[in-house]
């Protein structure tokens, strides 16, 4: 948990180098616990649910995996979520986008394009409105939650004009395999796509220049600039690729339903960053690791769909997450305060002008 | 920037002061609503009625208590995503007691402020205690609470409120004045007094400015944070009460349904707080909060398909951003959008 050395410029000049390195590689390895301690919990949760309920041990292990299409679409979402809030953005339009690219995708079909084209064309218009947010926040520097307060808006206005009042169903058998309920033997598909994802986006993290970038601009944007990331050009990318995901999830619940609906999306956004919180990622960019968010999106997951199949209601299965999501973070900071950032410091940091650096510069 | 909103309206009428003047959001919104609603009377002859002007202005006033509190939030550089079921909780809280028991107003008065009060604590706690990042923390508990809304309601709906209740949400104070816009406006009054006239109301711009700067200056940083989200969540709960007796039931997704939460931000920004906090003010949100409904209503009379509402409203929110760049012209704007970004930092 070291300090963006901009954000507090007077508050410690005397911490030596030393100090500031000893910070970092304790940050780190806090990330690697905090994976590790998502993964101990999946496990945890998985065991619970086999040993204490009857109807979830009778699923066996493929209708165990089989869950997992009740909430990848939310997973894929996360992702991409992920991307943004890495770099300190954040996109609320998300969810209005999964809807619109599904409609889109629905209506395309129904007027006798090819499914499978008209589906290429809805993750088109995805990337396009996550272009707009990315034009929107670079372009004329607003904040990115009020470019994608307002996008969500237009996004879920367009998706029922579009869709009018009984949006299309019932889709090719080829198309709902694939994207929506097939198997490859007990796997689903959906499962294969989120991993061949999921895949793409640790590698793209872990091990790209690009990724590096993202992190950096979240945690020091002056810092990114001058050390020569494009910080407009990489933020546009991150917004292109999650108005995409998010077209991907809208695909994947269409499938699934095997029908479109203007509002399939309203109820994946506040999950979707639940999962990427609860992965560890700062909600203030430049911290955290993508595989704690893949393993989050099982996590919360199989927590929702455990607690539904156990008889509970969805909105407890919902109340749940949240109270999940607030004890993770309280213990995350209790963390914190363990690598040696203080409360106090802490609280005045995420209130301080954190950008406020920027307008000057050295 | 904060002394702005302390700064001589009236005094030294020059054209220089008029035209200062109309680089204020509260003064552009005025025009703004004038001029919808001339044109929507000129297109539409019922428009201009008192009854219609008198229902706009209540319909907007449940939404204006809400962005009333959330401005204050956002003035501290938060945000409340939880407004929604605190009033959807407040609706049900005292509807059920209300439809069964005919459950006294002033009793529902205070049971709704309690009710807000103690959400909106629990907020507050997680925020300015443990130090949550605020976003974060309502939205959890934004779930949390809507499970509770759910729980409580338990399938049943209020439809059923007693006289007082719906005299309160729908009769007249004098003639021509709904008892609700009086609520309405007493209580922008006093959210605007607190902020500009009162130490604790100063602090929450000092600390939506710079909390470093103020925690310096010894302002108690998180006590003030912490009583922001308990003055939003009282206010969301006095909304709720509005609600239900300006509408005359309330269910599970009471709050919810009419989208609250984001209504509230709309109105706030589009009243000119910005959401790095420090700026704006509780009249802005009153106006904001008018402008959407009066905005809705001038659809519904034109015949736009309501599914147009959200988009108008996120078109909205996107100009009043935009056009918000501390008196910035239009031109400089787009010249600097289409500008190559240079190698120094903005």
């Amino acid at each position: 948990m070291s300090l963006p050395a901009s954000s507090v410029p007077a508050a410690n000049p005397a911490a030596s180098s030393a100090d500031r390195r000893g910070r970092a590689v304790r940050a780190g390895r806090q990330e690697t616990v905090w994976v590790v301690a998502l993964v101990a919990l999946l496990a945890g949760l998985l065991a619970y649910f086999v040993l204490a309920v009857p109807n979830f041990r009778a699923l066996g292990a493929s209708g165990v995996l089989g869950l997992s299409e009740q909430f990848l679409d939310i997973g894929v979402i996360a992702l991409g979520e992920a991307l943004v809030i890495f770099a300190g953005e954040i996109d609320l339009s998300t969810g209005a986008m999964s809807s619109l690219a599904g409609i889109v995708m629905a209506t395309l079909w129904q007027q006798g394009l090819n499914i499978w084209l008209a589906t290429v064309l809805a993750l088109v218009v995805a990337g396009l409105g996550g272009l707009m947010n990315g034009v929107l926040v670079t372009r004329f520097s607003i904040n990115s939650l009020l470019v994608t307060l307002g996008t969500q808006f237009i996004f879920s206005s367009v998706a029922t004009a579009v869709g009018g009042n009984t949006p299309p169903y019932n889709f090719p058998k080829s198309f709902v395999t694939l994207a929506g309920t097939g198997t490859i033997g007990p796997v689903p598909n959906q499962l294969v796509t989120f991993a061949v994802i999921a895949v793409v986006m640790w590698l793209l993290m872990g091990r790209s220049r690009y990724g590096r970038g993202l992190v950096l601009i979240g945690y020091n944007r002056a810092a990114a600039r001058y050390t020569g990331v494009n910080v407009e050009r990489t933020l546009l990318g991150a917004f292109v690729a999650c108005g995409l995901l998010a077209g991907v999830a809208g695909i994947f619940v269409s499938g699934y339903y095997n029908a479109a609906r203007d509002d399939i999306g309203d109820s994946l956004l506040l999950p979707a960053i639940t999962v990427v919180v609860l992965g560890g990622v700062d909600i203030f960019g430049g911290k955290g690791r993508m595989s704690g968010v893949i393993i989050a999106a099982f996590l919360l997951g199989f927590l929702t769909q455990g607690l539904l199949i156990r008889g509970d209601s969805s909105l407890t299965a919902t109340m749940v997450t949240g109270i999940v999501l607030v004890l993770c973070l309280v213990l995350k900071i209790g963390l914190d305060r363990r690598a040696g950032v203080h409360l106090k410091e802490l609280v005045q940091r995420r209130f301080s002008a954190r950008r406020a650096p920027l307008a000057g510069g050295p | 920037m904060p002394l702005q909103a302390g700064r001589p309206l009236t005094s030294g009428i020059s054209l220089r002061t008029w035209l200062g003047l109309l680089r204020r959001r509260e003064a552009q919104l005025v025009l703004a609503i004038l001029a919808v609603f001339a044109l929507s009377s000129a297109l539409h002859h019922t428009f201009a009625s008192a009854s219609n002007i008198s229902f706009i202005l209540a319909d907007s006033v449940a939404t204006m208590i809400v962005a009333v509190g959330q401005t204050i939030v956002v003035l501290a550089r938060g945000i409340d995503l939880s407004v929604s079921p605190v009033l959807g909780i407040a609706a049900i809280g005292v509807g059920f007691p209300a439809q069964d028991s005919n459950l006294n107003i002033w009793l529902a008065l205070l049971f709704v402020l309690l009710i807000g009060i103690g959400l909106g604590s629990f907020n507050g706690f997680l925020v300015a205690v443990v130090g949550i990042p605020p976003i974060i923390t309502t939205l959890a508990t934004l779930t949390i609470y809507g499970g509770l809304q759910f729980i409580f309601t338990s399938g049943q709906e209020v439809v059923n409120i007693p006289n007082t209740y719906g005299q309160l949400g729908n009769a007249n104070m004098l003639p021509g004045i709904p008892w609700v816009i009086v609520i309405g406006a007493a209580v922008v009054g006093l959210a605007h007094f607190f902020l500009t006239k009162t130490v604790a109301g100063r602090a929450i711009y000092a600390i939506g400015n710079n909390a470093d700067a103020s925690f310096r200056a010894g302002i108690p940083v998180r006590r003030v944070l912490f009583a922001t989200y308990v003055i939003c969540g009282g206010l969301a709960g006095l909304a709720g009460l509005i609600y239900l007796c300006h509408v005359g039931s309330a269910d599970a997704t009471t709050g919810s349904d009419t989208n609250v939460n984001l209504m509230s931000i709309a109105a706030a920004l589009i009243g000119g707080t910005t959401l790095l906090g420090g700026r704006g003010g509780p009249l802005g949100a009153a106006l904001g909060a008018v402008f959407l409904s009066e905005a809705l209503q001038a659809m519904i009379s034109f015949r736009i398909d309501p599914i147009w509402e959200p988009a108008g409203v996120g078109a909205l929110i996107l100009i009043a951003v935009v056009s918000d760049r501390k008196g910035a012209p239009a031109r400089q704007l787009f010249r600097q959008a289409f500008r190559r970004p240079a190698g120094a930092p903005r």
